[in-house]
């Protein structure tokens, strides 16, 4: 009986054999380090006074520039803004996705409002944000898909690699009511990122928004994170939202 | 460091990008908080004593029910809107730090609209402890002496 099993065992010792030897010549003919950025993050150098006074902190990135929409698209979007001031100081401000316990989406949720986790595993890089607990997925060393074959959503469809120490993301799939800032794009949307650390502790992220239908030129800007250690993202479930939108889309507060 | 196997890569190089500061900056500055807080009087505070009814610890925000006696005999019921528990939980707040039937103080930014609700700036607990709530850009809340 025992020499019966041993003889069935051979072939499998052979094959794991070679399985092991082959990656392991995998592994030994082009290794490379890919940065460890996996962990707890949060936004660096954002909000009012972020720059202003004291030494500048080059970890920083500058302010955005101002995105580049074609003239019918660039009057709807400070259309929308306009009519957001007013009701504001109306004090009737305009219901937005979150009134309807909705999630960010792609790019805002790259914004990182509530703390951010990166885990990189075999073949993906996973990043959640804490507020709504949204996700996101990048396939990596994978082929993008063509946009007829992408289902839109709120995070859309991402692939990335790593450019030595940078991860290069493409993203496409956006539903067209997921908008970051207001402003509208088509279904040729296409979210690029360039994720570098640029020191230890922070990361930086070059997000181009291309979309060739509603920007003149790509628009780019940079979020920086800095790591949270120790810090574990809490839950977030939109669990009992008092506001909501009246018939007019405004912002309104149920009264218990 | 995490080794990994190489792909082929292009290789690109991309600019960080400068700019000036722009309208959207201004407009990413006054955004950090999910909700607009635009309801709330931005002129004046309230300061409320009173019993407390409920502790609503959830997200999108926590709510404390607040019953407030009136000069005349008569109750008046406030809701007070606190932050979300995530941010609360990042600077101390606990849902067992008030529980029904607690006495709290409550400096809160009343609603516009003159509704019996207000967005609460800071607790002061049935211990003597005063926590202050986690609202962005707080700063922009006048304080007033207004007592309810």
């Amino acid at each position: 009986m025992k020499a019966r099993q041993l003889i069935w065992s051979l072939p499998l010792v052979a094959f794991a054999a070679v399985v092991v030897a082959q990656s392991g010549a995998r592994a030994q003919s082009k290794p490379v380090s890919v940065p460890d950025i996996t962990g707890s993050w949060e936004r660096h150098g954002a909000g009012p006074g972020a720059r202003a006074g004291g030494p500048r902190d080059a970890t920083i990135p500058p302010p955005a520039p101002p995105p580049q929409l074609k003239p019918q698209y660039a009057k709807q979007w400070q259309d929308r803004i306009m009519a957001g001031r007013a009701a504001d100081a109306k004090g009737e401000p305009l219901a937005t996705n979150y009134t309807d316990c909705l999630p960010d989406g792609m790019p805002t949720m790259m914004g990182a409002m509530f703390p951010m986790e990166i885990l990189q595993s075999r073949g993906q890089v996973t990043i959640i944000e804490e507020a709504f607990t949204q996700v996101r997925r990048i396939l990596m060393d994978t082929p993008q898909k063509s946009f007829e074959d992408v289902e839109p959503g709120f995070y859309g469809h991402s692939v990335g690699r790593w450019d030595g120490d940078t991860l290069v993301v493409d993203t496409i799939g956006i539903k067209e009511n997921v908008r970051f800032q207001n402003m509208p794009h088509s279904p040729q949307m296409r979210i690029k990122e360039r994720m570098k650390l640029v020191s230890p502790n922070v990361l930086w992220n070059e997000i181009t928004i291309e979309d060739p239908v509603v920007f003149e030129k790509p628009h780019t800007y940079t979020v920086a994170y800095r790591r949270m250690p120790g810090y574990t993202l809490l839950e977030y479930i939109c669990e009992d939202n008092r506001e909501y939108a009246d018939d007019k889309g405004r912002q309104k507060i149920r009264i218990n | 460091m995490i080794v990994a196997t190489e792909v082929t890569m292009s290789s690109r190089r991309t600019a960080w990008v400068g700019g000036v500061l722009s309208l959207l900056m201004l407009m990413a500055a006054t955004a950090a908080a999910h909700h607009s807080f635009a309801v709330f009087d931005h002129t004046r505070t309230l300061t409320i004593h009173g019993t407390v009814t409920r502790f609503q610890w959830t997200n999108p925000h926590a709510f404390l029910e607040v019953d407030v006696p009136q000069p005349d005999g008569s109750m008046k019921h406030y809701s007070i809107e606190l932050t979300s528990i995530n941010m609360m939980q990042r600077v101390g707040w606990r849902s067992n730090m008030i529980k029904a039937g607690d006495k709290v103080t409550a400096v809160v930014a009343p609603l516009l609209s003159g509704e019996p609700v207000g967005l609460g700036l800071e607790v002061t607990m049935a211990d003597g402890t005063t926590k202050a709530l986690p609202v962005p850009n707080v700063g922009s809340f006048k304080r007033t002496t207004e007592t309810q």
